[in-house]
């Protein structure tokens, strides 16, 4: 029973995303099922849309993170207050002003990964 | 009980490795006390992490309240207190339901599954972090405090609430408070398969979960992969030996080796550089594969989820071989790469290429397609992967740019050049004064003091900020000020300088200094300098403002050199068509050769002149004339802006102004009539009526062909004779006479335009004061309306003077060759004209060719009329051919001819002396002209005196002067003071029917004799020796006193 970590990306290559606000790597069809674990008031799984504007294919860098609470790095890349699970080093682009907007509806501070 | 259970396996799977840790486990039970002691030892330990930490979140001051450090204190606290404080603690500053959940270690079950940390609140950053250090730390030589620490994890996790995101959780957090320490777990450096970094990583993800749902967790906290480093993960523990576990099985890591990366460059491992420019619409990219491999595009589209893009890319087809692939007889040869060009569709049907013409589905824009492309403006679109273009560092040249410009568009902006591309490596110099562009201290000026590699050193501005800070070259960017004076260090204007007039990001709008025009260039490729320079003015052999062709018809001006380029402003009037072109392409420089050419008025201009465009587009500009080719001139007009300056409009459509014209207006109308409508318009020039002699348009030009044939003179005095060419220049012949056994030099060709050019430079001062003025007498009579304003006085004589006449046929003074010349090539049109002339009458019959009307002149209202007879030339026509530097530029002054008699330019009255008159008979052999010993003056004539100054005066010519002048007895009679006077200073009287005369020129010249009638210009006279009837010249007869 691993459901507090995310989901693991299931390939490696350019269906890979990143989520803009989090970070997490995943595949285009994984978020599209079960949107971003990190951030699930975007409803990525729920609007399909969503999955295009939230997430972008231009990341470097992955970092799989086991143990984020403890994780230097996860510290380092201000990741250590999400799920377990592979993260991008580095996101270009930002999120839109909109979905920028859900973040601030649902309490959340969006500070740009970029 | 997934999470918390979890930890606690973790714990368990360490003791399993640690084989001290066996011990732990039968410890566990007695809780309280080990764990204090083990507290205790830990505390040294503590106190100092607690200084770190403090000072890092004095540091992080957002991050940190007072409240923290209160935390923080209660938890040194808590450590060694027992449990219950824990809680009480929690109950103080957490939510109370928190508290009494961690209260009952039952309802943690319900809780585990929110084990997910994102609810921490920032106060417990450090201390779960702590938290779980600790644990570990101890766990060697103490496990009692396992389950304590159970409960622990639990209540800190079972307080968190999944949907409860903080504020604070993605605070702007220094990153430096966040930098690595000895606690923290470290990096690990594994080999792995090449190429299978990522993959690596992520299976670590997979695996870490596969094993913790077997109870078996890995003990790793994390797996980097690189993008950009090959071959090796970074896996970050705390022990090396939970790498290598973490590691077994995986079959694209290699274990055997795992290498501690030092803490100092963890911070390094995880700072990757950002991804390259984001590839986004409008963005320049090239083609990496393909015929376009390194072409220059523009993103129109880009779809990242298929990591497709449009890209619109200057097409390389060759229409000729698709048009024949279509017909079905491609010879499949194999062809080199086209070369890119914009295609024009109507071309493409020319060829009769099927186009089909669609609307786009996504944009609604119409496309065209042929031959299975896509084209829309001439450029060609195509759907590319990603994966085949590349955005990184993509600097255009300007050349690229411009291909892709619209003809509306203007400027780099326009171009969506990315500042990125502006940047260039290298660029800052000691004393540029910086700003910096990105991170914490953006917008810090500072002046650079050192430059290392990319390093740079600078000196903050901010006087709170002392020392020097350390950029990276690309986190600064040159500051500067509107008017500031700049020179460019780098692209295609390098080596110009200028000032700043506009600024905007990174492109900077200078006025350059050479050409006044403006300059767009990047901050980063200028450097501030007082220094002036022109740029480069020299390339090849082309310089900057010459005139070039460019092909057999087109002509150019040099308006701006560039690095490997020329812009150059084509010959075509009225528009401003500046063309860049290549030292290559230009085909010769076109030397100046002092072309000439005419203005709306007819009046001649030549380089320099200033004139000023009086109709089209450019009306009003005015300047000086820099180049002239066929009848178009390049005006520089310092005001004007555009390209260089440099203008280029027809010649008829401008107006000389301006000092060298200076006098020249007035005559303006008078010298036009004459030019177009005076009918009376005669040339004077030798024209060769030898068979089949080669007549150019300039006239003769210097060849041996002309020498040696025999020629007849067409005209002047003289006319009819035969002679055999000595020499001949473009303009002039000298021409040996048969019967005269003496060599002349005359215009070559019908002097129209000699005629008319010396005219003008007679009006020139810049010629007037020249020694060539001497050399372009008038020698037409037509011509001193004009001119003669300068001598009011005598109104018709100048003109017909024949020592200029004289001077100009005299073959020792040969003419100015090139002017008649120039003359004739500048305006071709204006010599057919003239030589079509019905009055130009080489077989002119009568000897007065001047009797025919001169309007406006006034020519047959004078006293001169009667001279227009033509008479026999007289020896005062000789005498003037003494070289007297007759000055029209010095109205009223006798001309200084040391040593000889000068000739006064203001002589009035029609006394014989026109001896244009005389030398234009064509009868007359004009002999005379070639003895400089003769003068007309004989004694015991009557003449009028006029001395500059006085009045005119009878006089009676007493006795000869040895220097050449007169000594006259003033008086009707003779009977007043004698002065001395020059020739040039008296006129003859003219006689009265039955007056004695005495003939002062032509061959009877001393004889006397009677005056028995007069006719017209002629007078008959009885001479008194032989009794003789003779016709002659009222001009060479002088009154003798009674």
């Amino acid at each position: 029973m691993v459901s507090h970590a995310a989901q693991v990306p299931t390939s490696f290559g350019r269906e890979l995303r990143v989520c803009l606000r989090c970070a997490l790597v995943k595949t285009y069809d994984q978020f599209k099922d079960s949107g971003c674990e990190n951030c699930q008031f975007f409803n990525m799984d729920k609007d399909h849309d969503r999955v295009l504007e939230c997430t972008t294919p231009n990341f470097a860098g992955v970092i799989s993170c086991m143990d984020p609470t403890s994780s230097w790095a996860a510290r380092w890349l201000r990741i250590s207050k999400f799920v377990p699970g592979c993260y991008a080093l580095t996101v270009t682009g930002e999120l839109s002003e909109e979905m920028q907007a859900i973040c601030e509806d649902n309490k959340v501070r969006y500070v740009p990964r970029s | 009980m997934a999470k918390s259970s979890k930890h606690y396996d973790d714990d368990d799977e360490a003791e399993e490795v640690d084989e001290e840790e066996a011990e732990a486990e039968e410890v566990e039970e007695e809780e309280e006390e080990p764990e204090e002691e083990e507290e205790e030892l830990e505390e040294e330990e503590d106190e100092e992490e607690e200084e770190r930490s403090r000072k890092r979140k004095f540091k992080g001051s957002q991050f940190i309240d007072d409240v923290a450090e209160e935390d923080e204190d209660e938890d040194d606290e808590e450590e060694v207190a027992p449990r219950k404080r824990k809680h009480r603690r929690g109950s103080e500053f957490i939510d109370d339901t928190a508290a009494v959940a961690s209260d009952e270690e039952e309802e943690e079950e319900d809780e585990e599954e929110d084990f997910i940390d994102h609810g921490n609140e920032i106060v417990e950053e450090g201390d779960s972090r702590r938290s779980h250090h600790r644990p570990m730390l101890p766990r060697d030589d103490q496990e009692g405090d396992v389950e304590d620490l159970e409960k622990f994890i639990q209540q800190r996790y079972g307080r968190q609430e999944y949907e409860e995101y903080d504020e604070a959780e993605t605070t702007e957090v220094e990153q430096q408070a966040l930098l690595p320490s000895v606690k923290d777990p470290k990096l690990w450096m594994v080999k792995c398969l090449l190429g299978h970094e990522r993959e690596a990583a992520i299976c670590m993800m997979q695996k870490y979960i596969d094993c913790e749902a077997q109870n078996q967790p890995m003990l790793i906290k994390s797996a980097v992969a690189l993008d950009h480093l090959k071959g090796y993960l970074y896996i970050e523990s705390d022990k090396e030996a939970y790498v290598k576990q973490a590691c077994r099985g995986m079959r694209m890591i290699y274990s055997q080796k795992v290498t501690l990366v030092p803490i100092k460059e963890m911070t390094d491992v995880l700072s990757v550089e950002k991804k390259s420019v984001e590839i986004d619409q409008n963005t320049w990219i090239r083609v990496k594969t393909g015929i376009y491999k390194g072409d220059l595009a523009k993103v129109v589209d880009v779809d990242h989820v298929r990591q497709r893009a449009q890209i619109k890319l200057i097409p390389r087809i060759d229409l000729q071989a698709l048009a024949a692939k279509l017909e079905g007889r491609d010879d499949m040869k194999k062809r080199p790469k086209p070369a890119p060009r914009s295609i024009s569709i109507q071309e493409v049907k020319d060829l009769r290429i099927p186009v089909d013409r669609k609307r786009d589905g996504a944009t609604g824009e119409f496309f065209d397609y042929f031959g299975g492309l896509m084209f829309k403006d001439g450029y060609f679109y195509k759907n590319v992967s990603l994966k085949t273009i590349d955005a990184k560092g993509i600097e255009p040249s300007l050349d690229e740019l411009q291909k892709f410009q619209k003809p509306g568009e203007d400027g780099l902006e326009a171009m969506g050049l990315p500042p990125a591309a502006a940047r260039t490596r290298g660029q800052f110099m000691k004393g540029d004064t910086v700003v910096v562009a990105e991170g914490d201290l953006r917008n810090l000026m500072g002046i650079v003091e050192k430059v290392d590699d990319d390093s740079v050193f600078i000196r903050p501005k901010n006087k709170d900020l002392k020392g020097t800070l350390t950029f990276k070259d690309r986190q600064l960017r040159k500051f500067f000020k509107t008017g500031d004076h700049v020179k460019v260090i780098a692209g295609k204007h390098e080596g110009a300088t200028g000032m700043i007039v506009k600024i905007k990001n990174y492109v900077i709008t200078l006025l350059s200094d050479t050409t006044r025009e403006d300059i767009d260039v990047f901050s980063s490729n200028i450097v501030e300098s007082s220094e002036i320079t022109s740029g480069i003015t020299k390339l090849g052999d082309y310089e900057l403002h010459d005139l070039v062709a460019l092909d057999q018809s087109t002509v150019g001006v040099i308006v701006r050199v560039e690095k490997d380029g020329f812009q150059i402003l084509k010959g075509t009037p009225e528009r401003a068509e500046v063309v860049p072109v290549k030292p290559r392409d230009i085909r010769r420089k076109l030397f100046e050769k002092n072309l000439r050419s005419q203005d709306r008025d007819m009046n001649v201009v030549s380089i320099k002149d200033i004139v000023r465009v009086s109709e089209g587009h450019y009306k009003g500009k005015e300047g000086p004339i820099e180049h002239i080719h066929r009848g178009i001139l390049f005006i520089h007009d310092r005001r004007h802006l555009e390209n260089g300056g440099f203008l280029c409009v027809r010649a008829r459509a401008c107006l000389a102004l301006g000092g060298s014209h200076r006098g020249f207006e007035r005559p303006v109308s008078a010298c036009t009539m004459f030019m177009t409508k005076d009918p009376s318009r005669v040339s004077y020039g030798l024209v060769v009526i030898a068979g089949n002699f080669p007549r150019g348009r300039g006239g003769f030009r210097r060849d041996d062909g002309v020498v040696g044939r025999t020629v007849k003179v067409r005209m002047g005095p003289f006319k009819g004779y035969r002679g055999r060419v000595v020499d001949a220049t473009d303009s002039t012949v000298r021409i040996e006479l048969e019967s005269q056994m003496k060599v002349v030099t005359g215009a070559c060709d019908p002097s129209v335009g000699h005629q008319l050019d010396s005219f003008l430079l007679l009006e020139s001062p810049r010629y007037g004061a020249g020694s060539e003025t001497p050399m372009h007498p008038s020698r037409t009579p037509m011509h001193h309306p004009a001119y003669t304003k300068d001598y009011p006085g005598t109104p018709f004589h100048e003109g017909m003077r024949t020592p200029m006449r004289d001077r100009a046929w005299n073959p020792h003074t040969p003419m100015t060759p090139f002017r008649s010349n120039e003359w004739d090539e500048a305006n071709p049109s204006t010599w057919d004209s003239h030589t079509s002339t019905p009055q130009y009458q080489p077989e002119t019959p009568s000897g007065r060719p001047f009797e025919a009307p001169t309007p406006g002149a006034g020519w047959v209202s004078t006293p001169g009329a009667s001279f227009s007879e033509a008479g026999t030339p007289t020896e005062p026509a000789s005498s003037f051919a003494a070289p007297s530097p007759y000055l029209p530029g010095t109205p009223g002054g006798p001309p200084m001819t040391p040593g000889i008699t000068s000739y006064l330019p203001g002589t009035p009255g029609g006394q014989p002396m026109t001896p244009g008159t005389g030398a234009l008979d064509p009868t007359s052999p004009a002999i005379g002209s070639l003895e400089p010993e003769s003068r007309w003056g004989l004694p015991d004539i009557v003449v009028t005196v006029r001395k500059p100054g006085e009045d005119a005066q009878l006089g009676i010519i007493k006795e000869s002067m040895p220097d050449g002048s007169w000594r006259v007895a003033l008086g009707t009679s003779g009977a007043g003071n004698m002065i001395t006077v020059t020739e040039s200073e008296m006129e003859l009287v003219l006689p009265k029917k039955t007056d004695k005369v005495k003939i002062v020129s032509g061959e009877f010249r001393g004889c006397a004799g009677k005056l028995m009638g007069i006719d017209g210009a002629d007078g008959i006279v009885k001479l008194d020796d032989t009794l003789d009837i003779k016709i002659l010249d009222m001009s060479s007869l002088g009154k003798v006193a009674t």
